[in-house]
């Protein structure tokens, strides 16, 4: 028996390796116990809240007893990224958001809840519905609106989306990304206000100077093409033509360093938040990648990647003379502690408003933007009505399929608007994101003004049910 | 509000009786003297050394439970082994210098021993005696009881509030609906632990810690059972009953070893049969088909095969040193493992592969074999990997649940985030989320735990299982049987591998296999497993009084062997002293004359032993008077059988002389020639 008693250290190490196990365990939920809690807090009973739209719509609710949203099918599907859903589905809803942060964590009691929490958002749910029709129509995308003036964000919506009591039907691949803010794409043409900027900056004579396009230039024996021949162009024309002859040579005169300076300092490499929902960074060739290269980096192409949420914040610093007042789409926000019978508006920061574009670089990009939509994108024709600076993209990912890009603002004191709109392999970027912009802008500016809507939709969005309660999805 | 606060009061209160049951365990566990019993002795010169054993090394060796340092006694020279009835044999484990008793050479299936007996070791020559009752009954007087200094009753009365408590924290979130079915669980569990408590009480058995640490989880599975599907109660009830019954039933059983160890190889049919019925007929159901439907109740085969698994691997002392090789067993073992990988169940393979090392590594103390094994498994793993692609998944998402929380890490992240946000005292039974989560009373069933009765809950679940662990450790060295001893350690590595799945599995950090947690995770076959577990550690609690599946210590008439009248009383120094120094030299002269090889010169060598005179002749009468003692005694059936035995060995012992010297002369000449 001594025998079996020397060799039970076999159980003892098993035990020990257990113990050891537990150990680390209970060392790694001390360390990590906040973020894991909090991830999911929605989860969590107990917590009561309502979502409401900038006009009162009710977008969500949830107490003790049950979770709902609104009882308007194509208003959940199309609000569905801007509220997320109570099982965490995707992470950068307001519910998430905000039902996590009105919870304490510490390691003794876990997490601890009940405040009621009261949310008024900037967002418009009847618009957000009327861009997702439009950008369904086109198939998958992101648009975001925001006034530029105030920071608020009245649009915020990403295809395809899912109706968050929809949870049977098999979900398309993405749904639950939220493509305005957890996103990057090659942003293509778009790019060259970046590089416009960053030129301006830069390169003292760069108005003075003349760029000649023959249709495809070399750099350093690497060919360049370009979309069309455009003769002798100045600086202005260029950006209007989108010329990439003229902006691969305006990118190796401005040299990469101060390519990525400028990137980095418009906040292009940086993730960023919207009310705490963090974005996606973007990306730039940092390390030294020779003439061709840094060419097409500074055209939108090669390993550039933008979030859209990004290009929104330059645009929107870009129309408001430098200055940007960075997004929110919290408008108020009521909580109410427990035990407490008063429900209490949570004091609001002032926006923070930062000189993100030196004032006359903007005031300089913003005139080249209207310039654009003027002299390029005939403006009277296809935006009627509409005073606005914008720019097209048109990011080729592969040799069919590119990426349709269209950013810009509204040159309106009444509706300071910028946008971002980005619609997956669309092709021609004024063609189909510039497009659906106009309709959408028409909207934004006056609902009554766009009198039709002939897109269709997918058949989920007809066979949304209207009960508005919600039940926990089965587990994929 | 004042709910609130009750809740709050309930909670600490059933933290604090966990904590105060598991540390009374403890104590009488883990703390209190275990006394070995004794049921017979070697005089060993003017010596009495106690036999403590069922089984007994005997040698010279540090691992040897009677360490003799005698000439001619090898490293691991024989065992001695007691029966059920209480009748002692002793066996040569194929030693150097051979065992004799009385003369007669031990054949390879032992031999039966009386008191008095001679056993010559190679040519040191011990005496065997039997304890009387008296002897016996002082030296159990002399040993600890169980129960006594840590009562079981308070332990009892303990689990008794906690399940009390708990039932209390699920008025406040239960439905209604619910809460009659949920107090009939926790009804059943105090009814339950106290009949049997009551009946351990009638048959003289307090040593009630095992069953209490069982009924500990069980109740905290009750409660994750009670919050998570309440309206299923009624079944876990019944399932409840069931396995303590198959509990006392199996402690029963293994009460006789020769039951025990005869039932091997039918029981290893059995198990094999089960799983080849599983692999034919079941349905696939997540992946692994390892259900079969019985009447509403589905069954799942591997769950019981791991019993008969332990039962089948753990093996006698006796056996592992008369057959050294391993090889059924090993066989056994890999039919099961790649049946359970046919199943597709590959984390109950993976416990099976675990119990495996400690078994074969138990049985064989080679570190070779089991280095071997994990290589072997190793490469099997490889192969499974390129065979079935989605175990590979499983192993690429481990590590980095946080990264794919909506697919591969789904249940990870979950379990995770739900356990700490239980903190230390949990949210109150009923009252999390995890439960919305599929699976998760079984799979993630820690971090229920965790979410719902707090961390320390938590770890108190796992801190039984160690404990049931390190009792194991402890009783080893204490144990009749290395069947036992091996059956008990094969159980507790079994569920905390089993564990360590489950709960590291479920926080990422070992990959997700889907096991059980013992006990707590609901599922009938496995409560029923891991409770008939249970009686192989309590066939190992050799304490006094302590357990029911260890059979007092009792001699059986026929067969207490009192037959020499002069050895009737082995404490009365006078005769016995003389006759002991003359078995003694006997043995040691013998020695030293073949050392010398001058078989001629016996006179010469005679002379050198001071005083001391007994004739070559002389030995043999009194070997033959012995056997003679050993013809009469025998009667019954029993007789034929060693009489055929006897011829055998007397047929040796005519040409005693001649036989016994060749041989240690040719042992002695080794023995120089290493020199």
């Amino acid at each position: 028996m001594r025998k079996i008693a020397s060799r039970s250290v076999a159980v003892l190490i098993i035990a020990v390796l257990v113990i050891i196990g537990l150990v680390t365990y209970i060392g790694k939920e001390y360390e990590n116990g906040r973020q894991w809690a909090l991830y999911f807090a929605t989860f969590n009973s107990g917590s009561e809240g309502t979502v409401y739209d900038t006009n009162g719509v009710t977008l969500a609710a949830f107490n003790k007893q049950h979770n709902s949203f609104s009882p308007d099918g194509i208003t959940r599907l199309s609000n569905y990224h801007v509220t997320g859903d109570y099982w965490g589905r995707t992470g950068s809803g307001v519910i998430s958001r905000f039902w996590s942060s009105s919870q304490n964590y510490d390691f003794f009691n876990g997490t601890t809840q009940s405040q009621l929490s009261t949310l008024d958002l900037t967002i418009d749910s009847g618009l957000n519905n009327f861009i997702y029709k439009q950008l369904r129509a086109n198939g998958k995308g992101a648009v975001m609106i925001s006034n530029y003036k105030t920071g608020e964000v009245i649009a915020l919506v990403s295809s395809p989306s899912i109706d968050p009591l929809d949870t049977q039907s098999e979900p398309e691949e993405g749904t639950f990304i939220n493509r305005c803010l957890a996103a990057t794409f090659v942003p293509g043409s778009t790019f060259k206000l970046i590089t416009a900027a960053a030129a301006l900056e830069s390169i003292p004579d760069i108005e003075q100077q003349h760029f000649m396009c023959y249709g495809e230039s070399e750099i350093a024996g690497v060919k360049i093409k370009c979309t069309d021949m455009h003769g002798e162009q100045t600086f202005e024309e260029a950006l209007a033509n989108s010329c990439n002859c003229a902006f691969a040579d305006i990118t190796v005169q401005i040299g990469q360093r101060e390519m990525v300076n400028h990137v980095r300092e418009y906040g292009f490499l940086d993730t960023h938040d919207l009310d705490g929902i963090p974005t996606n960074k973007g990306n730039f060739p940092l390390d030294f990648v020779g003439d061709p290269e840094l060419a097409w980096a500074g055209i939108g192409q090669s390993v550039d990647q933008v979030c859209p949420y990004t290009m929104l914040r330059y645009v929107m610093a870009i129309a408001n003379e430098g200055r940007l007042t960075e997004p929110t789409m919290v408008k108020n926000r009521y909580i109410r502690s427990s035990g407490d019978s008063e429900i209490q508006l949570v004091p609001k920061e002032d926006p923070f408003v930062s000189q993100l574009v030196a004032p006359e670089t903007a005031k300089r990009m913003r005139a080249l933007m209207i310039n654009n939509v003027e002299t390029h994108y005939e403006g009277e024709v296809n935006f009627p009505g509409l005073k606005l600076g914008a720019k097209t993209g048109t990011a080729e990912i592969t040799a069919e399929a590119a990426h349709s890009w269209f950013t810009g603002f509204l040159d309106d004191e009444e509706h300071p608007y910028a946008f971002v709109a980005i619609v997956e392999e669309g092709g021609f970027g004024l063609w189909t994101a510039g497009m659906m912009m106009n309709e959408i802008l028409h909207y934004a500016v006056n609902p009554e003004s766009v009198i039709s809507q002939t897109v269709t939709t997918t058949g989920r969005l007809e066979s949304a049910d209207t009960t508005g309660t919600a039940t926990e999805p089965a587990v994929q | 509000m004042l709910s609130d606060y009750l809740l709050k009061l309930t909670q600490f209160a059933v933290i604090i009786l966990s904590a105060a049951i598991l540390l009374r365990c403890f104590r009488s566990l883990l703390q209190e003297k275990t006394d070995r019993e004794t049921s017979a002795y070697l005089r060993v010169g003017k010596e009495n050394v106690p036999i403590e054993h069922w089984e007994n090394l005997i040698g010279r060796s540090r691992s040897a439970d009677i360490r003799l340092f005698g000439d001619g006694i090898g490293k691991l020279h024989a065992i001695l082994r007691r029966s059920d009835r209480g009748i002692w044999s002793v066996y040569d484990i194929f030693s150097k210098g051979g065992v004799w008793v009385n003369g007669m050479r031990v054949p390879a299936y032992g031999m039966k021993l009386r008191t008095g007996d001679i056993i010559n070791l190679g040519g040191s020559c011990v005496r065997f005696i039997y304890m009387n009752e008296e002897q016996r009954e002082e030296t159990e007087e002399e040993r600890f009881e169980a129960g006594i200094s840590v009562s079981p009753t308070v332990t009892l009365i303990e689990l008794v509030l906690f399940q009390v408590l708990l039932f209390i924290e699920h008025t406040f979130t239960a439905d209604r609906q619910h809460i009659g079915m949920i107090a009939l669980a926790y009804g059943t569990l105090i009814v339950l632990e106290v009949c049997v408590y009551e009946a351990m009480r009638v048959i003289d058995r307090m040593g009630f810690e095992i069953e209490i640490l069982a009924f500990y989880l069980t109740t905290i599975g009750v409660a994750v059972s009670a919050s998570s599907t309440p309206e299923d109660m009624d079944k876990q009830i019944l399932l409840i009953i069931a396995s303590v019954m198959l509990f006392i039933a199996g402690g029963w059983w293994l009460r006789s070893l020769r039951l025990t160890t005869s039932m091997r190889i039918p029981f290893a049919m059995l198990s094999l049969g089960m799983l080849a019925v599983n692999i034919l007929t079941a349905d696939r159901i997540n992946g692994a088909k390892n259900w079969l439907e019985f009447g509403g109740f589905s069954f799942q085969p591997s769950e019981l095969v791991k019993v008969f698994y332990i039962y089948v691997g753990a093996s006698t002392l006796d056996m592992l040193y008369r057959k050294k090789n391993l090889f059924s067993f090993i066989v056994y073992s890999a039919i099961c493992v790649v049946a359970l990988a046919l199943i597709g169940d590959f984390g109950t393979a993976l416990i099976f592969f675990a119990t495996f090392l400690v078994i074969s590594f138990m049985r064989s103390g080679s570190i070779a074999t089991v280095l071997l094994a994990v290589t072997g498994a190793v490469l099997a793993a490889v192969l499974a990997i390129t065979v079935k692609p989605y175990i590979a998944q499983r192993f690429a998402i481990w590590g980095h649940a946080w990264d794919d929380v909506f697919d591969s890490g789904y249940q990870q992240t979950r379990a995770m985030s739900a356990a700490a946000s239980g903190g230390l005292i949990g949210k109150g039974a009923g009252a999390g989320w995890l439960k919305t989560i599929v699976a998760s009373n079984t799979d993630m069933v820690f971090a229920y735990v965790c979410e719902e009765l707090g961390l320390i809950v938590g770890i108190c679940s796992v801190a039984a299982v160690l404990m049931m662990a390190f009792f194991a450790i402890r009783m080893a060295k204490n144990g009749r049987s290395a069947y036992y001893g091996i059956a008990a350690c094969a159980t507790s590595s079994m569920l905390l591998v089993q564990l360590a799945l489950n709960v590291f599995g479920s926080v990422d950090m070992l990959p997700f296999t889907g096991v059980t947690f013992p006990f707590v995770s609901r599922g009938g076959s496995s409560l029923i497993s891991c409770w008939m577990l249970m009686a192989y550690l309590k066939s190992t609690d050799t304490r006094l009084g302590a357990s029911f599946a260890v059979k007092p210590l009792e001699v059986d008439d026929e067969f207490s062997p009192q037959l020499f009248s002069r050895f009737d009383d082995p404490d009365e120094e006078n005769d016995n002293d003389s006759y002991d120094e003359e078995v003694h030299r006997i043995g040691k002269k013998r020695l030293q004359r073949t050392k010398r090889g001058i078989r001629g010169d016996e006179s010469r060598s005679r002379r050198q032993e001071n005083g001391f005179r007994l004739s070559n002749d002389g030995i043999r009468q009194h070997e033959k008077a012995l056997r003679a003692d050993r013809n009469d005694y025998r009667s019954g059936h029993r007789v034929q059988r060693q009489e055929k035995d006897f011829r055998r060995t007397a047929r040796y012992s005519d040409e005693y002389d001649d036989f016994y010297d060749e041989r240690s002369w040719k042992n002695t000449y080794r023995e120089e020639d290493d020199r």
